[in-house]
């Protein structure tokens, strides 16, 4: 049994000396098989599923990619013209401003113009006024203190005469002597 | 961790330079996980299919959702698809490329996830170090390019081939016979063996020298002061790790590449 045993050990040892290691370089069948079937799910795998799904997914990305530039385009487009529309506005603001400016400043000048204008003639006419009432005022203190003067002089004669002296007459001599006064002061 | 254990059973650390198994198939051939009637489905067998998974969960989840503003994965993926498709298959084919960009993309994220399983902790090991997945798309590509070539142009492909009209009529017959021997056997025989070779080597490179690093290391009571040799196999080991990451990128970009430029070949032959 043993020996039996022994004999088929060495015949497979012999056998492996035989074939020496060229078995290695050669492909062994189950594993060639294996090898088969495996690299055909894989390449089976990229050819049905992996291929087209990269292909749909790039092609998302492109579309997505040109989708916003577009969009991109638009809004820019959009903002541009907001922004012509903005200074438009603003320019046309602007020269309103202007104009209402120099309006107010021509108003302004045409009421200054006025109220100094006015103020001076009222000024022109209470300084009138006031002269004229002056003089009347003057003329009639004047004559006040010419009556009283006459008739001063009259008491102080008759204190000095010592009897009444005709008012009238004398009146009319006080006066006479007075406009000749006044002749000759002017 | 399964070639490391059986490393350990086999290395005797005092007598040892480097730990290295009797037999090299011990860290390409992998053991039998189960059975399914006589089929044994070993790791290889079960990592190929973990590999094919992950590509298509990668795609699936990077590319379910579709969002037009894409978030950090779905770029990544994206970009990454994007690349076989735009940069490989477009570019070096030309407008015909789109036909064959599910393809080559399909063979570049296939071999991406295979390779790096050289690099990926707990894994360990690269499904394209074995000859199966490099020899079964090195035909393939062939078959493509020399189908597209006799569909496009003809006989008149294969003539142009063996009989160059732009070399001189003296030295024609010479070049025709090595581009017919290297058209049709050397580029799908190197194209396979390139990766396949790489990816050997890298593998091989990473298991004996972190292998032995760590067993030198753990068994210091036998290897004594040659645990020493251990750390510098192991920090060795580990640079060698950060350059196959490029290596296993690279492969699987440059298989891509060759067959893109195969075809495009056998589109315009004339280029």
């Amino acid at each position: 049994m043993l020996y039996a045993l022994s004999t088929v050990l060495i015949l497979a040892a012999e056998e492996a000396e035989e074939t020496g290691n060229i078995g290695l370089v050669l492909p062994e069948s189950y594993e060639l098989v294996a090898g088969i079937i495996a690299f055909g799910i894989v390449f089976f795998f990229v050819w049905k599923w992996a291929f087209p799904a990269i292909d749909k997914m790039l092609e998302d990305r492109q579309r997505a990619i040109k989708g916003q530039m577009e969009d991109a385009e638009a809004t820019k487009a959009e903002a541009q013209s907001l922004l012509d529309d903005y200074r438009k506005q603003l320019a046309e603001a602007k020269g309103e401003a202007a104009g209402i400016v120099n309006e107010a400043r021509e108003s302004a000048e045409a009421m200054k113009t006025d109220i100094v204008a006015k103020a001076q003639a009222e000024a022109e006419r209470i300084g009138t006024k006031a002269r004229a009432d002056a003089a009347t005022e003057r003329d009639r203190a004047l004559a006040s203190a010419k009556v009283e003067v006459a008739n001063l002089s009259i008491d102080l004669a008759e204190l000095v005469v010592g009897e009444n002296l005709d008012r009238t007459a004398q009146l009319g001599l006080v006066e006479r002597y007075l406009a000749d006064l006044e002749r000759m002061s002017d | 961790m399964s070639e490391q254990l059986i490393l350990a059973s086999e290395c005797d650390v005092a007598n040892e330079v480097i730990c290295a198994p009797a037999d090299v198939k011990e860290l390409f051939e992998l053991p039998t996980i189960f059975h399914i009637g006589d089929i044994a489905i070993t790791r290889t067998i079960l990592l190929i299919f973990l590999a094919a998974f992950i590509v298509v969960a990668l795609l699936y989840f990077g590319l379910r959702k579709g969002n037009v503003i894409p978030s950090k994965f779905q770029a990544i993926v994206e970009s990454l698809v994007q690349f076989v498709r735009k940069d490989v298959a477009e570019d070096i084919i030309g407008p015909e490329g789109v036909k064959y960009a599910p393809y080559l993309t399909a063979m570049f994220l296939f071999l991406l996830v295979g390779n790096l399983f050289e690099v990926t902790p707990l894994v360990n090991f690269p499904i394209t170090s074995r000859m199966a997945i490099p020899a079964f798309l090195a035909i393939v590509t062939w078959l493509i390019f020399v189908i597209v070539g006799f569909y496009k142009n003809g006989f008149s492909y294969f003539l142009d081939i063996v009989w160059p009209k732009a070399v001189p009529i003296g030295l024609r017959w010479l070049v025709g016979l090595i581009e017919l021997f290297s058209t049709f056997l050397l580029r799908p025989l190197t194209l396979a063996v390139r990766l396949f070779a790489n990816l050997v080597a890298g593998h091989l490179m990473l298991t004996l020298l972190l292998g032995s690093g760590v067993i030198f290391i753990w068994n210091f009571a036998d290897a004594g002061a040659k645990s020493l040799v251990g750390i510098a196999w192991f920090a060795f080991g580990l640079g060698i790790y950060l350059f196959e990451i490029v290596v296993a990128v690279l492969q699987a970009y440059i298989f891509t590449l060759l067959s893109a430029v195969y075809i495009q070949s056998s589109v315009h032959p004339e280029h």
